[in-house]
């Protein structure tokens, strides 16, 4: 488990393709430099393409841990794009 | 009935499990194109066709398959496919998305395919019958010996030196693309450990997911001609088989209904190992959305005269210029859907901040 503090959570567990991906990368551009966003997910595929996307759009992502069954925990910094 | 459709169960459950180990569902392929500039998807269908192109063609020229190419009916399959397209970025998955999820457990894909179901069947038996048939016998266009329109014959060549040329200029296009553009794949989390981990326990690349559904989409072909359907890999039809059966009491079934139950079964059992099933449900809005989702894909599909597997998956290959129209089609309606769903909402956001 990563020890950083979030300074938002967003649960998108049960949306549908491609919500999880969408609110995530919104909610991200939204924040400022250096605030860390927590995303708890359930799908498969977003779990592998959120971090891929949020790295691509310049942001950090600090850990994807592993909760249990589907669930996931994503961390990401924003990079602060406004 | 043939006892042979039973081998459908067993390339449904290898096609399920590759669908659900892949993440292979070609509205995310198609729609992350434009929404999220993510080529991973598309890359393994990609692979997929490419294997099939050469499978298939070494299949027909060794005489264990004889190729059936969809016809072209330019109208139906427009509109139809233009109307799956756009029902399937509703629905949050296209006919294969939707039916392996169902099997990891997402209400959502459930809902999904009961208005695939509904609409499949108003269009195959219903209501919406006259409307597919008029569109589909009006535009319907054939070779002058009554041959479906293929790649090959428009331009008078034979079928096996259209399919390898297309097959080596595709390889080709790759290599070059390959020794020009850096790798940008990452993964996150842990390093997985063994093969088996790699295989049961984390989501495949799209090399090794391509280069799967390619093989089990030619193993298809001659077990499914066997039972007398002489065609590769298809979805709405095997579901459409179930719920006329069930429905009218007469007996539908074939090999593509044996497909589906496979298909939802081997979904289950790769998202068990993996720890990844868990019935889920989103919001009862969003399970409107899908439902309305599947209504548009069941038409669309039933009237295209195939979904993203009867037309891309398995037409494509067999170069028919209706799946080529049907599967543009597709990606038209999905990338304006999809434009319309999340690009323009975003923009607006952006503008009012």
């Amino acid at each position: 488990m990563s020890e950083h503090q979030p300074t938002k959570t967003l649960d998108v567990r049960g949306e549908i393709c491609p919500y999880p991906d969408v609110n995530s990368m919104t909610t991200l551009k939204q924040m400022a430099k250096g605030e860390i966003l927590e995303i708890l997910v359930d799908y498969p595929l977003s779990v592998e393409r959120i971090p891929r996307s949020a790295k691509k759009s310049g942001h950090r992502v600090l850990a994807v841990d592993h909760l249990d069954g589907p669930n996931h925990r994503i961390l990401v910094e924003a990079h602060g794009l406004r | 009935m043939n006892p042979l459709i039973f081998s459908g169960v067993a390339i449904g459950l290898l096609f399920g499990f590759a669908l659900q180990r892949g993440r292979f569902c070609m509205n995310s392929a198609f729609r992350d194109v434009l929404l999220m500039r993510d080529f991973t998807l598309l890359k393994a269908v990609g692979v997929a066709l490419l294997v099939e192109l050469v499978g298939f063609e070494i299949m027909a020229l060794t005489g264990v398959i004889s190729l059936a190419p969809k016809p072209l009916m330019w109208g139906a399959n427009i509109v139809g496919g233009v109307l799956f397209g756009v029902g399937m970025v509703i629905a949050g998955g296209c006919a294969s998305g939707i039916t392996y999820r169902v099997g990891e457990g997402m209400v959502g894909a459930m809902s999904a395919v009961l208005g695939f179901l509904f609409a499949g069947l108003m269009s195959v038996m219903g209501v919406l019958k006259p409307v597919v048939g008029y569109l589909q016998t009006t535009t319907k266009v054939m070779t002058a010996d009554d041959k479906s329109l293929t790649l090959a014959n428009i331009f008078g060549l034979p079928h096996s030196v259209m399919a390898f040329g297309i097959a080596a200029v595709a390889i080709i296009i790759w290599v070059a693309w390959a020794l020009t553009h850096k790798s940008d794949e990452d993964e996150f989390g842990d390093k997985p450990r063994s093969l088996a981990e790699r295989i049961f326990k984390r989501g495949w690349g799209w090399l090794a997911t391509g280069i799967v559904i390619g093989l089990i989409g030619i193993i298809a072909f001659p077990v499914s001609a066997a039972t007398g359907r002489n065609y590769p890999l298809g979805i709405t039809m095997g579901h459409v088989s179930i719920a006329q059966t069930l429905v009218t009491g007469e007996n539908k079934l074939s090999w593509e209904s044996m497909l589906i139950i496979g298909v939802i079964l081997g979904a289950a059992i790769a998202a068990l190992i993996a720890g990844e099933f868990k019935l889920r449900a989103p919001t009862p809005g969003i399970l409107l959305q899908t439902f309305a989702g599947g209504l548009l894909m069941g038409f669309g599909a039933v009237a295209s005269g195939g979904c993203n597997i009867g037309h891309i998956l398995s037409g494509v290959p067999q170069l028919s210029i209706g799946s080529i129209v049907g599967g543009l089609s597709i990606i038209l309606g999905a990338w304006t859907a999809a434009y319309l769903m999340f690009v323009v909402p975003e923009k607006r956001a952006s503008a009012g901040q």
